[in-house]
């Protein structure tokens, strides 16, 4: 998607920055903004989600290209 | 950790050599065979050291053939293991298997290696008693040099990009043949074949009271479907392995049931209610069809995987009235490929 021009970002859990990190560099996009927020993911009750679905995409607008 | 060199100079000792590999994260943790250029050279049987088989995940590097060499010599294997352990590699790298899933994942998965044909029998692989443990040095040590490639080439050592959260000890070495001999419906693949399965350490199925095909494989079908199973939530690539034991498969045969009847058995009775489903495992996260999406009756029975085709039977073992059940990671198929002997 971002080699085709769409502004693309890559959202991990800390737990899996490294393996993220490694995964932007192999496919060549290291350049690619990562958003990296708490782990974990799972557990976390609807509204939890919610809230930091809200939270991760003040985050990642933030990151992409105007 | 060091990065890969071409050549090691170690002390001429078992233990320097052990420290040396384990300080570099190039082991299993286990001791290896010296990988020195000769044992390569022989492994290799004349075979173009370059030639790579494509890159292997979750790193994407390069599978050379000299790389699988050093790893099945490190493993333990004998030369003439060494097309399995190739093949078996071409079968992992098929879209299909979706290795990088399979490495990276936090499921236990681990390729299961089935092996077919006379080429297994003859340079030692057991299908017989005991086939899924220790013991026998083919078995152990193609399924190690599958495990040291995967992490040595692909890159998925545990922790890091083997995400694995507990891992399972069916990645040290996973390898069987099948026992065709026993077979009452000849073998899951003919010829001389390698099938790779992503599946979890073999579930033991205990059945020592039924004396018939129904008996049997309702046990089986019991075994093989739990609320904490990944098989089933991401139907379309769910598969079930049936490893029966020659006495349930004789038992079963012997009521009058083909392989596809065993398959098609286990299809519709390795179910979980609507109701039960609905308790934990993966629901609301489930990737179904919109008929199964549409169900509401709670007594409802979905099917766990997508056809009968995708639950595949296959007899090893010895004497005895055991057989298991090796549940998917449900995102990955079985591949099958030819051994070039």
């Amino acid at each position: 998607m971002a080699k085709a021009g769409t502004p693309s970002a890559l959202i991990a859990t800390t737990a899996f920055q490294g393996m993220a990190v490694r995964q932007l560099a192999a496919r060549g996009v290291a350049g690619l903004p990562l958003l990296v927020i708490e782990h974990p993911l799972g557990g976390e009750r609807p509204e939890g989600i919610a809230r930091r679905a809200h939270q991760a995409l003040e985050l990642l607008a933030s990151l992409l290209p105007p | 950790m060091p990065e890969p060199a071409r050549f090691l100079d170690v002390d001429d000792s078992p233990d320097a050599l052990l420290e040396a590999f384990v300080e570099r994260g190039w082991c299993d943790g286990l001791p290896i065979v010296p990988p020195t250029e000769e044992r390569v050279r022989v492994m290799l049987a004349g075979a173009d050291p370059a030639r790579s088989l494509g890159p292997m995940p979750p790193l994407w590097r390069e599978t050379r053939l000299e790389t699988l060499g050093v790893n099945a010599v490190m493993a333990g294997c004998r030369p003439e293991y060494f097309p399995v352990v190739v093949a078996a590699v071409e079968a992992m790298l098929n879209p299909e298997f979706n290795l990088y899933g399979v490495q990276a994942t936090t499921h236990p998965v681990a390729p299961l290696v089935v092996v077919n044909g006379g080429y297994g029998r003859e340079i030692g692989l057991n299908g017989g008693s005991g086939c899924l443990g220790p013991g026998f040095r083919a078995n152990a040590t193609i399924g190690r040099a599958l495990r040291l490639i995967l992490m040595n080439v692909g890159g998925g050592w545990p922790g890091r990009y083997d995400m694995a959260t507990q891992g399972s000890p069916a990645k040290f070495s996973y390898c069987i043949a099948e026992n065709e001999a026993a077979s009452p419906w000849g073998p899951l693949v003919e010829g001389d074949t390698v099938t790779v399965f992503g599946g979890e350490a073999p579930h033991n199925v205990n059945d020592h009271v039924s004396t018939t095909a129904s008996g049997i494989l309702t046990t089986m079908a019991h075994t093989a479907v739990t609320l904490g199973s990944n098989v089933g939530w991401y139907l379309a690539q769910s598969q079930l392995l049936i490893v029966l034991g020659p006495e349930h498969a004789q038992s079963i045969a012997g009521d009058g049931l083909t392989r596809a009847d065993v398959q098609r058995f286990i299809y519709e009775h390795a179910r979980l209610p609507l109701g039960t489903l609905k308790l934990g495992g993966m629901w609301g996260a489930q990737d179904w069809p919109a008929w199964m999406m549409a169900l509401r009756d709670d007594d409802a029975r979905p099917p766990r995987v997508p056809s009968p085709d995708d639950v595949l039977v296959l007899v090893a073992g010895g004497p005895g009235k055991h057989s298991s059940v090796v549940p998917n990671c449900c995102f990955s198929r079985a591949v099958s490929r030819r051994i070039a002997v």
